[in-house]
């Protein structure tokens, strides 16, 4: 099976939050916390401007833990989730658009859309995987931008496409009456975020995880054990694009207007790049790979370099990520941490030498 | 990219660029030595960049007056020559003894074509930046996306146009014409050389309906056949665009492109390779023609052959004091203007040059309201740019410039085939437009 | 419906789109045979290429001095990359060398936006002499280029097919991309033979850029991201026949611009690689039967 890393991956328990040796219930506690911090405190502290960029992150973290969930837990390297993301933000405009439903109730029926014509995509991965997979969902991706740059999407428009051309005054995508303000709208995001973040972990603690680190290790193996592989792959496919149309439908709100020229087929390159960077097998990779792609390109705006180093850095980063730290940098990093960690450690408990400057 | 041109200085990307340029390849960074403005720099050493202000040689020093700009920056499509030629010249008025002994500070952010970036980059300018004034905007969703807010807290931008909200909103208006109207005047030259018919293609972005509607009306009231047609951009199959073009033109019909130069330029090339240039009767192409980039990749078989709307004086072959001050300033201030002379640079200097007359009017504070205020209030201000003075107003929508020239390749440059030309008020929304200014006609 | 009359000219400007498709796909297969790599840089390098030799003429520098740097920086870029990144990865999934190669398609692209900017609406092209002879064919005028766009696949196709058949070094590089190991075991120089068969696939990547370049438009986007639609062509002869390869990109470029004139169909033409490739795909895997081994489908 496909084996994004030289070294076998981390398998068996998922390592998703877990670090080596720390209790469950500190690790749970630290994850409350820090929810709590970027729920109540982030838009006390920031501006609009990275308010709006923390919004995008948490809308990308959703996108990156769906394509995660194919990458690093089934081994199906998918190439074609910016054009499912299309899908769901348009399905998503076109019911806010036409219907007064709850909020809510758009989000689920956007996700559980996409989450079909997901699954349709993922029918031929039945058949297919590695390279040629990955290179069928890019064909399929190209296809959806094509349609999509054909039919644009919906602007308040009537009809099925609900697409206006000629109008001179387009309609804003409406966001929840109780998060109409950018910062009540960037805690509606996370919170959405939050429980797609829970039903991926669910899956993973249990049955269909254990199912898809069966299929990724050896799916021989995993069929001989009388693993239904075609189910769990399709689920894995349906998960993917579920959590992917509700961040689609989030997306919607959350810019207010939707152009098919912002979906080009290369973002779902892109996408998998910051996936791999953040690192694939673990959900913290998915919020890296979020801040990546988002907040990244914010800061720098901000610092006055040019997105063209932005696109250097991640072709670097795809570089450095496959040859050298396959877990990508949420699990490269804490490691590098403790590594840092032992050494200041080693450093103290030897006396200081003398004039030492440091504390 | 966000940069402060304070005062013109080398950026890091820019140094970085130069360091990367020689390590590729030494020829790499010859690219701008190609670009217009080195003959631009040549002619103008008889004008002094000191007239730009109040006080030659006085720099200015008092508090800054922060300004704003948003641009559209994303492989393939750049705008940012216009805020980049809208600071070389602000530049050159804090040199000069700025506003009233206070220096412009102007803050620009870039995007790409990204509605959540845009509209965060707008909040950025307002809540950290504190500007007072938003000039030199160009992008292809920034109107749409941020006239609200605009209005909501009463800045009058002037702008580069593309979006309908630019021209259809009460808090925006254009130097150019944007794509619609600048569509109608090629057009309108191609009816007035009695075609038969009209085939109007244009590249598949956001507006399309919009931009379509105006030809549509102008080809309905000269009772001439149009042909809409939309291509997905980038385009890879030019030759069958080109055949599919001419086919439903036929022999005495034109072919009118709405196309970013790249584009135009595939389209245009290979109807020349195809042999197909003389058969229709004219070829038309909206204002991004209009560079000599074009030309000169062109060649002379498209002399008098291909028409150009152009919403800008020419700059070359004009030799006016305004025309002669913009090409000093793009010479001593203009680094950062990739394209050197040309149309962007144009509407760059002339929207710097707006804001810096209404900001002379002020008395008093410079404040969100009294900026704006003055801004609103500038009324047949003459650019020197565009064929007529150029008024803001209080009207529900803004097209202030819809008055233009037809141009044509003539040896690597355009010349003026048609001088300035009304924009026909068979277009509902120039129209509509006449009647609110009260102009008639 | 349009007549017969209508489609005419469109079958040579298919051939011609064909022609282009052809170059690209095929150098992606040549260099799967021969590296075990699908090189998705492959239309990034010969970009960049393409604007240095773009520079050069415009500082005065003969075409075809220009047309060699062209040439000899994608083989260069290429060379470099493979033997870099190349044995690191050796032993990896071709899943992950083709993602690696995205890596170097994103600096590339990068560096092109930053060193040839549009920003005041410039419009580059490169002319050939090629491009003022040719011929007449169904009423249009077909230039000189596109014949040898097509014949440069067409040569591609035959002299790859019988160098990595018929020589040594051939035989070596297909063994190598099948197994590095056991051709290292057998005693075949590894390095030197990797390091032929990189360059080799740069120097294709190369005069397709020049090529391209004309026969498209000399853009990075354009060119960098046309890998994609070229892939399909690669992907329905499954990567590793290049005969097929070229014949799928002629039916591609073919069909794509006899859709044109099809007002309903005209604006949907730019799917056709990506549904051809989809059908192919799916009919294929639907003929096979589940199979364990990591070469298969």
């Amino acid at each position: 099976m496909l084996d994004l890393a030289s070294r076998t991956a981390p398998d068996g328990q998922p390592p998703m939050l877990r670090r080596p040796g720390t209790p469950a219930l500190i690790r749970a506690g630290v994850i409350a916390v820090l929810f709590l911090f970027v729920l109540l405190a982030l838009p006390q502290l920031l501006s609009l401007y990275y308010i709006d960029a923390m919004t995008q992150v948490a809308v990308y973290s959703v996108v990156a833990l769906g394509l995660g969930v194919l990458v690093g837990r089934v081994g199906l390297v998918s190439l074609g989730q910016a054009a499912v993301l299309a899908v769901g933000a348009w399905v998503a405009a076109r019911l806010l658009f036409a219907t007064t439903q709850p909020y809510p109730l758009v989000l689920l029926e956007a996700g559980v859309i996409t989450m079909v014509a997901g699954t349709l995509i993922g029918l031929p991965a039945l058949r297919m995987r590695g390279l040629y997979l990955a290179l069928i969902t890019l064909m399929l991706a190209g296809g959806i931008t094509v349609v999509l740059a054909t039919t644009n999407f919906p602007n308040g428009g009537h009809g099925f496409l609900g697409y206006d051309g000629s109008t001179v005054h387009i309609p804003a995508i409406r966001r929840p009456s109780i998060a109409a303000s950018d910062p009540a709208y960037f805690r509606y995001s996370v919170l959405v975020a939050a429980l797609m973040f829970l039903l991926v972990f669910a899956h993973i603690r249990t049955r269909p995880g254990r199912a898809w680190a069966a299929i990724r290790q050896s799916e021989p193996a995993a069929l001989a054990a009388g693993i239904n592989t075609t189910l769990y792959k399709l689920w894995a496919f349906a998960l993917a694009s579920f959590v992917t149309g509700v961040a689609g439908g989030v997306l919607a709100g959350a810019v207010h207007y939707l152009y098919s020229i912002g979906f080009p087929t290369q973002d779902s390159i892109t996408l998998l790049a910051v996936v791999l960077m953040g690192g694939a097998y673990s959900m913290w990779g998915a919020i890296v790979a979020a801040l990546l792609l988002q907040l990244l390109p914010a800061l720098l705006n901000n610092w006055g370099v040019s997105a063209d180093w932005l696109t250097i850095l991640f072709g670097i980063g795809v570089l450095q990520v496959l040859t050298t730290a396959p877990a990508g940098l949420a699990d490269q990093v804490p490691k590098d941490l403790a590594r840092l960690g032992g050494l200041v450690a080693g450093r103290l408990r030897r006396p200081a030498p003398p004039g030492d400057g440091s504390p | 990219m966000r940069t402060h041109k304070h005062v013109p200085g080398p950026r890091v990307a820019a140094a970085l660029v130069a360091a990367v340029g020689t390590l590729v390849a030494a020829g790499c960074s010859s690219s701008s030595s190609s670009s217009p403005s080195a003959s631009g720099s040549a002619s103008s050493t008889s004008v002094s960049t000191s007239q730009c202000g109040t006080k030659p040689g006085v720099k200015a020093t008092g508090t800054p007056i922060p300004l704003g700009a948003i641009a559209t920056n994303q492989p393939g499509t750049s705008f940012t020559d216009i805020p980049n030629m809208a600071a070389a010249y602000f530049a050159c008025v804090n040199d000069n003894g700025g506003i009233n002994g206070h220096p412009i500070k102007y803050y620009i952010e870039t995007e790409q074509t990204n509605p959540a970036q845009i509209a965060a980059d707008a909040k950025q300018l307002v809540q950290t930046d504190h500007v007072v004034g938003i000039v030199g905007n160009t992008s292809i969703l920034e109107c749409t996306i941020n006239h609200a807010y605009w209005e909501k807290l009463g800045y009058f931008v002037v702008d580069s146009g593309i979006a309908p909200e630019c021209y259809s909103t009460p808090n925006s208006a254009a130097i150019n014409m944007g794509p619609r109207y600048s569509s109608d005047g090629a057009v309108q030259y191609a009816l007035s050389q009695h075609v038969s018919k009209v085939v109007f293609d244009q590249s598949n972005v956001p507006g399309t309906g919009y931009i379509a509607a105006g030809p549509a009306a102008l080809a309905a009231a000269a009772h001439t056949p149009i042909v809409q047609l939309t291509e997905n951009v980038p385009i890879a199959d030019a030759n069958s665009v080109a055949i599919k073009e001419v086919n439903d033109a036929g022999p005495n019909g034109a072919v009118v492109l709405n196309f970013t130069p790249p584009e135009a330029l595939v389209i245009l090339q290979a109807a020349q390779k195809l042999g197909l240039e003389n058969r229709v009767k004219l070829w038309g192409c909206s204002t991004p023609c209009d560079t000599d980039f074009l030309s000169k990749a062109l060649g002379p078989k498209w002399n008098n052959k291909l028409f150009v709307n152009a919403e800008m004086t020419p700059a070359e072959t004009t030799n006016t004091p305004t025309m002669q001050l913009y090409k000093a300033i793009l010479a001593q201030y203009g680094k950062s203007v990739s394209g050197g002379i040309g149309s962007f640079s144009e509407f760059g200097f002339a929207e710097a040059e707006i804001v810096v007359h209404a900001l002379e009017s002020v008395t008093g504070a410079y404040t969100v309201a009294s900026v704006n205020a003055a801004i609103k209030a500038v009324s047949n201000f003459d650019t020197g740019m565009v064929c007529k003075p150029w008024t803001y107003g209080s009207y529900p929508m803004h097209i202030p410039n819809n008055t233009d020239y037809t141009v044509t390749p003539h040896n690597g440059t355009m010349v003026v085939a048609q001088g300035c030309t009304d924009i026909s008020s068979v277009d509902p929304q120039i129209a509509a437009y006449r009647k609110a200014a009260g102009i008639t006609g | 419906m349009p007549s017969w009359l209508d489609f005419q000219p469109f079958i040579a400007s298919g051939l011609a789109l064909g022609g282009v498709y052809a170059l690209s796909g095929v150098g992606t297969v040549v260099l799967y045979q021969a590296t075990g790599v699908v090189y998705l840089a492959f239309g990034a390098v010969g970009a960049m290429g393409a604007l240095i030799a773009w520079s050069l003429t415009n500082a005065g520098v003969v075409g075809w001095l220009a047309w060699l740097v062209c040439v000899l920086f994608s083989g260069a870029v290429t060379l470099g990359y493979g033997m870099l990144f190349g044995p690191p990865l050796a032993r990896r999934d071709p899943l992950v060398k083709a993602v690696a190669t995205l890596g170097l398609t994103l600096v590339l692209f990068g560096l092109m936006d930053l060193l040839w900017t549009t920003s005041g609406g410039q419009s580059r092209a490169i002319t050939l002499p090629t491009d003022n002879g040719g011929f007449t064919f169904g009423e249009i005028q077909v230039t000189w280029t596109q014949v040898i766009g097509l014949g440069a696949g067409v040569a591609i196709v035959v002299v790859t097919s019988v160098f990595l058949r018929y020589t040594k070094l051939g035989t070596a590089m297909r063994a190598m991309a099948n197994d590095r190991e056991i051709t290292a075991t057998l005693g075949v120089p590894v390095r030197r033979v990797e390091a032929a068969a990189w360059l080799g696939c740069g120097v294709i990547a190369g005069v397709s850029g020049l090529l391209l370049a004309d026969l498209v438009a000399l853009d990075a986007t354009t060119l960098t991201f046309l890998v994609i639609s070229s892939l399909a062509a690669a992907l329905i002869a499954r990567l590793r026949s290049i005969t097929l390869t070229f014949v799928a990109a002629i039916v591609i470029g073919l069909l794509h611009d006899l859709l044109t004139p099809i007002q309903s169909l005209s604006n949907y033409r730019d799917m056709t690689p990506f549904v051809l490739a989809a059908v192919a795909l799916l009919v294929f895997s639907r003929r096979r039967v589940f199979s364990a081994s990591r070469e298969e489908v």
